[in-house]
């Protein structure tokens, strides 16, 4: 049971670590996204459209990730150009990617599209419990592995990381050394987009195997969560992800083996427990927030 | 001190000798007969226009994206015009969906003017729902409906208050971002409202569906007339009045500004900032959680999957359309729930999905908060 829980918990949280990856990196700059849930929709459908007219599910990525992209540029202009309160824009990205995609999307809700069947890493995939959970997945989940070193190098490691931290920290520095906020900030956004937006694309070609109206069913704001309870860090970004992914993964394999376990009691544990972390961690966690950050978090101080 | 007059910030650092300076950015100097500055009718007319200009963008984006899916906007618009707003049924859905939106909405609009970011009139919805079934099910008929019926209603409010203020408090004592704890506290909602209709308050007698028992008929808010229009309406628009006269003529109303305005000038003017910013969630949710309880005891009669949700989201846009003032917010929560509800005529008259129209709703947004106020928003910020 564990093992397929925890298998389970790696494929439906792949979805949610691409989202809250991409989060990561565009709060880190500075700015929040909470139009993550409109971007997975678009690269969802986008990526399962373009997989079902060419055949190609890796031109589906592209695309997937093209729209995700796109609307999160969408975001970063009225954020950053015109000055838009960022929550509510997030939301009307939301909404604007919800009705997108209910528009263009009906002629694919039967359609057939070539998806990602899992591929066993040779040698990997032997490894008994460790192979069975992470290695005899499909290719997007390796891609999200894969993701995860490289956003912490990125973010933690490289030059680039330093500024885009800068210019969540403080901007006004970076901007009188002469550096391009906004360009950082747009590109952070739009990385957030472009990674919701391939989360998307694993939902619909490789997990449901199937387009349908409004199919993240709040996967984007999980991701949102997952990003609080992990403190932007790509690890344990990680972690969350797949702990939100197992708990959507425990009860229907409890279930099936008759354990009377309410599915939405374990549900809510995730949350509960990112509740209870920010409450114990309270003011600790609060230092580690990117100042430029907290300013749209909290309007006033207490 | 003389009533509130205007709708600005109140900056407490700033040095006012009155209230009515607070109209003016510039204090008056002169005492003689200075002519009104030209500023404030030239920029309304410039915002009007802006918005106007905007609302017309969206209409024509959104045209073009209908005819991308060989639908004449023309006739779709005319469609969506003529089947909702002519439509005695249409009319009332409007009115019956904006009332908890509206609810919802001025639990945005109270922290806000204090400052606060309260993204969970989702859950507050909700979990006043919850409450208000509860007390229709603890009760069970051996009440009578009329006293039954106020004990839910407080039921929810207190529901959703409590619910707002944990977030409040939370604030204040531990110091988490508000914004934060109420967006998740919005799933733990919903977790236990579909934890108890797929469970404990599941309806044994039911048809099996995931759904509680329907209140008692006497335990349903009163229609009006032969319509779904149901009192809840009146609860609504009347809270939205009375918060109105409050954020004006109250005290509390202008400590609310003060503590939104400038935190650290109202707390060295003696104002108590951390108790007002947890009553203004406290109240705040407490109509989020009436909110809820109008949906069920008013529209839906019983709770079921998918009760209330979105409707917390579209309220908090609803109040920054009417950037937190209540009659702007009333107006908006109710342009905001006719888009939804001409979502219907997109799906009968022009065969698009129903929910296609949530572009429409988001571009009108887009074109507000993108474009319509760039001069007010960039002096705020």
């Amino acid at each position: 049971v564990i093992v397929e829980v925890l298998a389970g918990g790696v494929r439906g949280g792949t979805s949610i670590l691409f989202a809250a990856l991409g989060e990561s990196t565009s709060e880190r700059a500075g700015v929040v996204y909470l139009g993550t849930e409109g971007s997975m929709l678009a690269g969802a459908l986008a990526g399962y459209a373009i997989a079902s007219e060419t055949g190609q599910p890796w031109l589906g990525v592209l695309a997937g990730a093209a729209a995700g992209g796109l609307l999160a540029l969408v975001h970063a202009f009225l954020v950053l150009h015109q000055g838009a309160n960022q929550l509510a824009t997030g939301l009307v990205i939301l909404f604007l990617g919800l009705g997108l995609t209910s528009l263009f999307g009906s002629n694919y809700v039967q359609a057939l599209a070539p998806t990602f069947a899992p591929w066993e890493v040779p040698l990997l995939g032997d490894i008994p419990v460790v192979g069975e959970i992470l290695f005899r997945q499909d290719p997007l989940v390796y891609l999200s592995y894969a993701c995860v070193p490289i956003a912490f190098w990125v973010i933690h490691r490289s030059r680039w990381g330093v500024l885009l931290r800068a210019a969540g920290e403080r901007s006004e520095v970076l901007e009188a050394t002469g550096h391009p906020v906004r360009r950082i900030q747009y590109l952070a956004v739009v990385t957030a987009g472009v990674l919701a937006g391939l989360g998307g694309v694993h939902l619909s070609t490789a997990y449901t195997k199937a387009w349908f109206e409004n199919m993240a069913q709040g996967r984007g704001f999980v991701a949102v969560a997952v990003v609080m309870f992990a403190a932007r860090h790509p690890f344990k970004v990680a972690a969350g992800s797949y702990l939100f992914g197992a708990a959507l993964a425990l009860s229907p394999a409890l279930q099936a083996r008759g354990y009377g376990i309410n599915q939405f009691a374990l549900d809510a544990v995730p949350y509960a427990v990112t509740l209870l972390v920010l409450i114990v961690l309270g003011r600790r966690r609060r230092a580690e927030v990117p100042e430029g950050l907290s300013k749209v978090f909290e309007a006033s101080p207490a | 001190m003389s009533t509130i007059a205007s709708d600005e910030v109140i900056d407490l650092s700033m040095p006012v000798s009155g209230a009515s300076d607070a109209v003016d950015p510039i204090p008056a100097v002169s005492t003689g007969p200075t002519p009104t500055p030209p500023g404030l009718t030239q920029r309304a007319i410039r915002t009007i226009g802006r918005t106007t200009l905007a609302l017309l963008g969206a209409l024509i984006v959104f045209g073009i994206l209908v005819m991308l899916r060989g639908v004449n906007p023309v006739t779709a618009y005319r469609d969506m015009v003529v089947s909702t707003f002519t439509d005695p049924a249409q009319l009332a859905g409007i009115a019956v969906r904006a009332t908890p939106i509206l609810l919802a909405a001025l639990a945005v609009a109270i922290p806000a003017r204090a400052g606060l970011i309260n993204v969970g009139g989702e859950g507050q919805l909700i979990i006043g729902g919850v409450a208000a079934m509860g007390v229709s099910l603890a009760f069970d008929g051996r009440v009578i409906g009329p006293i039954t019926l106020v004990v839910m209603a407080l039921a929810g409010a207190v529901a959703g208050g409590v619910w707002a203020g944990f977030a409040g408090v939370l604030r204040l004592k531990i110091g988490i971002a508000e914004s934060v704890t109420t967006l998740l506290l919005n799933y733990l909602a919903l977790d236990l409202l579909y934890f108890l209709i797929y469970e404990r308050w599941k309806d044994r007698k039911g048809s099996g569906q995931p759904a509680t028992r329907s209140v008692l008929d006497a335990e349903k808010l009163p229609l009006i007339g032969d319509t779904r229009l149901h009192v809840g309406l009146f609860i609504a628009l009347i809270s939205a009045l009375v918060i109105y006269v409050i954020f004006r003529t109250t005290s509390w109303g202008f400590t609310l500004r003060a503590v939104g305005g400038n935190a650290e000038a109202a707390r060295r003017a003696g104002l108590p900032v951390g108790r007002t910013l947890v009553t203004s969630m406290l109240v705040g949710g407490c109509f989020a959680g009436l909110g809820g309880f109008a949906q069920l005891a008013g529209a839906e009669y019983k709770l079921r999957p998918g009760f209330l949700i979105g409707y917390g989201y579209v309220a908090f846009l609803g109040s920054w359309l009417g950037r937190h003032r209540p009659i702007h917010v009333v107006v908006s929560c109710f342009v905001l729930s006719a888009i939804a509800i001409s979502g219907d005529s997109l799906q009968l008259d022009s065969q698009l999905p129903a929910a296609s129209v949530n572009v429409l709703m988001a571009l009108v947004l887009i074109g507000v908060f993108g474009f319509g106020r760039r001069s007010a928003k960039g002096a705020a910020s």
